[in-house]
C-alpha cells in the first residue's frame, strides 16, 4: 500500500514538475463545514461523537497535490504527518447487534474517501468493535462486521487495497460502564489512519 | 463457617502466588448428606499426608451435596454405629497412607455405611509421593462416586483468564490453570494485549486460545506442562479465532474470516492442513464437538436471529437446535451429548440456560445480567460459567438442575472464559 502511494506520488511529481501547475481544486470545498457532528444512529449521541478535523487541517492548504507532496516540510506532509500521528481520527458509531450504515455514516464516510484519494500516502486502518453484551466470540465476528461495512463503501472508491480491517470484539472498550451510556460508545469503529 | 475455614486453608497452604483464586461455597442445601472424615492415619513420613483429609472434605463440601468434617475424636477401633446414625451420618471414611519407598506410597480407603455398617469401599492404591493434591482429588472422586453413584469431577484442571492492573496501572492479562478447587495455580502465560476463549484439549496436554499478542485475533497452542512449548496456528487474513477442540485431540475448530465470512475451519495439527466446514455468508462461530466426535454445535446468524445450530459430522447435515427467544450463542454438549449449555438472552439479561437437545426444552439455570461462557464439568452435573459480581469478573459453578454451588474471584482483579478440563490421567 505504501508502495503504491509513493509510486503515485512519483508520478505526480513527475508530471508537475514538467512545467503544468495545473488548477487545484480547493479542498476544502468537497469536505463540509467542520462544525457538523455526524451520527450513525438516529438518537441524539453527540456527545459521544467524535468530531472529524478534517475541515480545520486542510483548511490551512490548497493544493495537496503537487510537488510539496515530497518536502517533508511542506504542509502538505505535514498534515499527513499529523493525520497519521492522530490515533483515533474519527469514530463512526452502530445500533445494538447491527452493522447497518446509514445514510448519514455513508457521507461521513465518503470524506474519508476523500481524503485517501487526496493524500495518496495515507492509508486506513478500521477497527471494529462491540460492547459487551452477549459471548465474546460472537461480538469478535460482530467488530468485524461492522469495520467490513465502512470498507465496502471504501471499496466504491477503489480503496480496498488500502484498508485495512481488525477487529477487537468487546476486548477494547472506552467505557467501562454496564448500561446503556457505556454499551453504546463502544459499539463503533474507529478509523486510524497510517 | 466453611467459608473461613476455607479461607484459613488457602492462607495456610497456597503459595501466595499472584493467581490465587478465592474459593467461596455458596450455602449448602439443607438435605446436604453428612460424612464423617477421620484423619488419615499415616505411617512412615508422607509429605503432606495431612492435607489429604482437608483437601477431600473441602471437594465434598464444594459440591453442595455433602455436609463432611474431619473428627480427629473419633474411635476407628471400635465404630459406634448408632451414634453415627442419631447423628444422621451417611457415611464414615477412613484411609492409611503408607510410605513404601523413597517416591511411592500405598493407600487404603475404607468407606462404611453407617445404617448397614457393612464396609461400601475398601480399595488399596499405590501413589507417587509428589502428587498429594492429586491424590486427595483422585480419593475425592471414588468418595463421591461410591456414595452418590455417579462421578465426580475433582481430579481435573480448571484454565481460565485473569485481569488486572500491573504496578503501572496498566491492564495485564493472563492465562492461568489451576487444580478443581482453584488451588496450584500457575500462570501460563502474561501478555499486555486480551487473550481469550482458552480451552483444554482432551488429554490436558494443550491449551488452545486466542491472544491478541500481534494486535489482531490470532490462535495459539500451549503445551503448559512442557517448559516454553507454544505453537501458533498459520497466519490467516481477518480473524482467526474461538478454538475448539476435536475429541481426537489433534484437530481444532476455529472461526476464520479470511474467505470473506465467519466460518468454521478445521485446523489439522498434525498435518497442518486446514478444512472448511461451514460455508454461508452469515457469522458462523462458537463451535463444539461432542465427546463422540460425530456432532458439532455453532452459532450462527443465518437465520437473522443468532441461534444454535448442529452439524452432523458425517452427513454434513445441519440442523437449528434453538427456537426459543431470539439470541442464544456459544454452546456446549453435555459429556453425554443430550444437552447443550449455552448463553441465552431473556429480555435484557444475559443468562446460562441448559437445553434438552431432543425435546428442546430449555431450562435457565443462572439469574444474572451478563453471564456467559458456559462449561461442562466432565462429570456432567455441573456447569462453569462467567458472571459479574459487584461490577467484577468472577466464575461460578451451577449444577444443572440450577442450584449455585461456588464461586471463584481473584483478589486483585477478573477472572473469565473458564475452560474445565477432563479427568487427569
Amino acid at each position: 500500500m505504501r508502495k503504491q502511494g509513493l509510486f503515485l506520488t512519483t508520478l505526480f511529481t513527475a508530471f508537475f514538475l514538467s512545467g503544468c501547475i495545473g488548477g487545484e481544486a480547493n479542498i476544502v470545498e468537497k469536505v463540509e463545514p467542520r462544525n457538523q457532528i455526524v451520527s450513525n444512529e438516529t438518537s441524539n449521541t453527540s456527545e459521544a461523537i467524535v468530531q472529524s478535523q478534517i475541515g480545520r487541517i486542510i483548511g490551512e492548504e490548497i493544493s495537496p497535490t503537487d510537488i510539496r507532496v515530497t518536502n517533508p516540510n511542506s504542509p502538505e506532509a505535514i498534515a499527513v504527518k499529523k493525520l497519521k500521528n492522530e490515533g483515533v481520527k474519527f469514530t463512526l458509531y452502530f445500533s445494538f447487534d447491527g452493522y447497518e450504515i446509514s445514510e448519514a455514516a455513508t457521507n461521513e464516510i465518503i470524506k474519508h474517501a476523500n481524503l485517501m484519494k487526496d493524500y495518496p500516502q495515507l492509508n486506513l486502518r478500521l477497527e471494529g468493535h462491540a460492547d459487551e453484551r452477549g459471548t465474546r466470540e460472537y461480538n469478535l465476528a460482530l467488530g468485524e462486521n461492522r469495520a467490513l461495512a465502512v470498507k465496502d463503501v471504501l471499496a466504491l472508491y477503489g480503496l480496498t487495497s488500502r484498508t485495512q480491517v481488525i477487529s477487537y470484539g468487546e476486548e477494547k472498550p472506552i467505557s467501562n460502564e454496564h448500561n446503556e451510556e457505556g454499551w453504546k460508545k463502544n459499539r463503533r469503529v474507529d478509523f486510524i489512519y497510517e | 463457617m466453611i467459608l473461613s475455614r476455607l479461607t484459613l486453608l488457602i492462607l495456610l497452604f497456597s503459595n501466595f502466588s499472584w493467581g490465587v483464586l478465592e474459593v467461596s461455597v455458596i450455602k449448602n442445601e439443607d438435605n446436604a448428606l453428612p460424612v464423617k472424615i477421620l484423619p488419615f492415619q499415616i505411617i512412615g513420613s508422607v509429605q503432606g499426608g495431612d492435607l489429604i483429609e482437608k483437601i477431600i472434605t473441602n471437594n465434598l463440601n464444594r459440591t453442595g451435596h455433602f455436609s463432611a468434617k474431619v473428627d480427629p475424636s473419633f474411635d476407628k477401633n471400635v465404630i459406634n454405629f448408632s451414634q453415627l446414625r442419631s447423628e444422621k451420618f451417611e457415611a464414615l471414611v477412613m484411609a492409611n497412607l503408607e510410605k513404601k519407598s523413597e517416591k511411592i506410597f500405598d493407600i487404603q480407603l475404607k468407606l462404611i455405611d453407617p445404617y448397614s455398617e457393612k464396609t461400601i469401599m475398601n480399595k488399596k492404591y499405590a501413589v507417587h509421593d509428589s502428587g498429594i493434591r492429586r491424590t486427595a482429588h483422585f480419593l475425592s472422586d471414588q468418595i463421591y462416586e461410591s456414595i452418590l453413584g455417579i462421578r465426580g469431577s475433582f481430579d481435573t484442571r480448571l484454565a481460565y483468564v485473569t485481569v488486572s492492573k500491573n504496578s503501572h496501572g496498566k491492564k495485564e492479562y493472563r492465562l492461568e490453570i489451576s487444580d478443581s478447587d482453584a488451588q496450584n495455580p500457575k500462570t501460563i502465560i502474561t501478555s499486555s494485549d486480551p487473550i481469550l476463549s482458552p480451552v483444554w484439549s482432551p488429554d490436558q496436554n494443550k491449551i488452545a486460545y486466542v491472544s491478541f499478542r500481534n494486535l489482531r485475533s490470532e490462535v495459539f497452542v500451549q503445551y503448559p506442562f512442557v517448559r516454553r512449548k507454544t505453537l501458533k496456528l498459520p497466519y490467516f487474513d481477518g480473524i482467526a479465532s474461538s478454538p475448539s477442540w476435536h475429541p481426537d485431540g489433534n484437530k481444532l475448530a476455529i472461526t476464520l474470516s479470511k474467505d470473506g465470512n465467519k466460518d468454521i475451519y478445521l485446523y489439522d495439527m498434525e498435518k497442518k492442513s486446514l478444512e472448511r466446514i461451514t460455508k454461508n455468508p452469515s457469522i458462523d462461530t462458537e463451535a463444539s464437538f461432542s465427546s463422540d466426535g460425530k456432532k458439532m454445535v455453532f452459532t450462527s446468524n443465518r437465520s437473522g436471529q443468532v441461534q444454535i445450530y448442529i452439524m452432523d459430522l458425517e452427513s454434513k447435515k445441519i440442523s437449528r437446535a434453538t427456537y426459543e427467544g431470539n439470541y442464544n450463542a456459544k454452546a456446549v454438549f453435555s459429556p453425554d451429548g443430550k444437552s447443550l449449555a449455552l448463553v441465552h438472552r431473556l429480555g435484557k439479561d444475559y443468562r446460562v440456560g441448559i437445553l434438552d437437545i431432543q425435546t428442546r426444552d430449555l431450562t435457565i439455570l443462572t439469574e444474572n445480567e451478563l453471564d456467559e461462557s458456559p462449561f461442562f464439568a466432565p462429570s456432567g452435573d455441573m456447569i462453569i460459567y462467567s458472571t459479574n459480581k459487584k461490577n467484577r469478573g468472577i466464575l461460578s459453578v451451577v449444577s444443572i438442575i440450577g442450584r449455585q454451588t461456588f464461586e471463584l474471584s481473584s483478589v486483585n482483579g477478573e477472572v473469565r472464559e473458564p475452560s474445565w478440563s477432563n479427568y487427569s490421567q
